[in-house]
């Protein structure tokens, strides 16, 4: 890259400072938007994937079943992926269990002619590396099976709490498309901008034999050097703003508590990589507009 | 090296040049005379492809004006030395690197360009003022900066308009001691003026346009 260019764009952003630091705030601001959707998406994922390895189920079984299909439901939970068999409750210690939770309301359990509780396994899934527990499809095929009366998982509200996370994405995508198009607009017409500030110039380098490319660089550099620069920025205040957060970690519904972790790397160097595209994107369409007059 | 066919150039019903037909050969030095309107600008910026012809074509080194591409010329003006009447300086930029964007453009070796901006500017007597920028400068030394653009990157062709006219006759006869110098080095010179005074100081080809016709040319 020739010195010439450099020097070239950081003057013009110099000689039009104000309304190169006002299209600044305003690029920090969309990507800003866009990171902390990024944040946002990113820890609801986290928490997803811990509750997800938390699974635990409950299979019920059929009063009076024999020994031999107890046998037979027993060996199929053990063959299930990451299936761990925590407890085995029968029909007695069931009736016990609701008794010890009932406490002094208890009493009525005694008039009950039988024992109405099933017998039942307590079985908690874990997810390995990228395996995700599916609790529907397991609780299908258990209920096949001879033997099973139910089957129970603790949170079916996974589903819903995945169909949630697909309208985040969703809109996630369609307020980071338009955030990027409101970037790209704004750089467009910042260097319009420019470039209109500097038409007598422009035209007395062509003058003296400059070729377009000469002439559009340092408009592309700036935009480029805008975006990087906004890009650079966001980061910085989505991770002071982490960092000033109260608390890193949310208890909900009584589960474990919850991490609120920072963008990974990866993320951070997508704005700032998103930044600078979207920057030289913006002053190519400045350019372009430009000199097709 | 410089051919007009049958040149006409018109800005709306006004005719500027009506059917010029001349040729400059290579290592000429011309002066281009006549009164105020008479077309001696427009003559310089149709042979720097700044202007199009109403019809009629030019020739330089052989190559049509009329269908060279916008690349190409480009390459072609880094050949010619242009001195503009109203010197075209970029405000925003010192007097040194308003000359050193001529080399700059070419793409010439930054260590190339600094050394030989610095003898140009010694060479039309700027060499204080490096620093200052254009609109700080007396018209005569805004004048010796476009001098000096023009003659920095030894151009083939080097178009003057009026290069003297807000110079003393001190510093008038200095620069032309320049442009001959640099003619003698090979380079073609046409010069645009309506000062008799230079024109009876030498013996070059004067051609005399007057509304937009040649009325004289003494070889
Ligand atoms: N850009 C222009 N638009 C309209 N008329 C022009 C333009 N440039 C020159 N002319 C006209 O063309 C004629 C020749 O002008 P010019 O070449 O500048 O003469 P000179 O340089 O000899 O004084 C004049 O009548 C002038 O008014
Ligand atoms: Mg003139």
């Amino acid at each position: 890259m020739r010195s010439y260019f450099i020097r070239q764009a950081l003057m013009n952003i110099r000689k039009n400072l104000s309304v190169h630091i006002l299209s600044l705030g305003t690029i920090v601001a969309s990507l800003l938007i866009l990171g902390a959707f990024l944040l946002l998406f990113g820890n609801l994922n986290n928490w997803l994937q811990r509750w997800g390895t938390a699974l635990s189920m409950s299979i019920y079984l059929k009063d009076g079943i024999s020994e031999y299909r107890r046998d037979n439901v027993y060996s199929f939970i053990r063959g299930l992926p990451g299936a761990e068999i925590k407890r085995f409750i029968s029909k007695e210690e069931a009736l016990k269990d609701l008794r010890a939770a009932l406490g002094d309301d208890a009493a009525f359990l005694n008039r009950l002619g039988r024992n109405p509780l099933p017998a039942s396994y307590e079985v908690v899934f874990e997810s390995k590396g990228t395996h995700r527990v599916d609790p529907e499809k397991i609780k299908e095929e258990l209920e096949k099976l001879d033997g099973v009366e139910e089957v129970q998982y603790s949170n079916e509200w996974l589903n819903k709490f995945e169909g949630f996370l697909n309208v985040v994405r969703l809109i996630g995508f369609i307020i980071g498309g338009l955030l990027c198009l409101c970037v790209v607009f704004i750089v467009t017409n910042t260097i319009k901008l420019t470039i209109y500030s500097r038409k007598d110039e422009i035209e007395i380098l062509k003058l003296v034999g400059a070729t377009d490319w000469f002439v559009k660089t340092p408009f592309l550099l700036e935009g480029m050097i805008q975006g990087i620069s906004g890009g650079i920025l966001a980061v910085l205040t989505l991770f002071l703003g982490y960092l000033l957060l109260p608390t890193k970690g949310i208890s909900l519904l009584g589960l474990t508590p919850l991490d609120l972790v920072f963008l990974p790397a990866g993320y951070l160097i997508l704005i700032f990589i998103l930044g600078a595209v979207l920057g030289v994107i913006g002053s190519f369409i400045a350019i372009g507009r430009f000199f097709a007059v | 090296m410089i051919q007009l066919f049958d040149l006409s150039k018109k800005f709306g019903p006004n005719v500027a040049l009506n059917d010029i037909r001349l040729r400059i050969r290579k290592g000429e030095f011309v002066f281009v005379t006549g009164p105020s309107g008479a077309g001696k600008t427009t003559l310089l910026r149709l042979i720097f492809g700044a202007e199009k012809p109403a019809s009629g074509y030019i020739l330089i080194n052989a190559i049509n004006l009329n269908r060279i591409s916008r690349p190409k010329l480009d390459l072609l003006r880094r050949k010619i030395g242009f001195v503009f009447q109203d010197f075209k300086l970029l405000p925003r930029k010192t007097v040194f690197e308003n000359v050193a964007i001529a080399l700059e453009v070419i793409g010439l070796r930054p260590k190339f360009v600094r050394k030989k901006t610095h003898q140009t500017l010694r060479l039309v007597g700027l060499a204080e003022k490096e620093k200052s920028y254009p609109l700080s400068l007396s018209g005569g030394e805004q004048q010796r900066v476009a001098i000096a653009r023009a003659i920095v990157k030894d151009p083939l062709i080097l178009l003057a308009d009026e290069p003297t006219g807000n110079l003393d006759p001190q510093l008038t006869m200095e620069i032309m001691e320049l442009f001959r110098s640099i003619h003698r080095k090979g380079t073609t010179v046409v010069v645009a003026t309506h000062s008799q005074e230079l024109l009876q100081a030498t013996d070059c080809r004067i051609i005399v346009l007057n509304q937009g016709t040649i009325s004289e040319d003494t070889p």
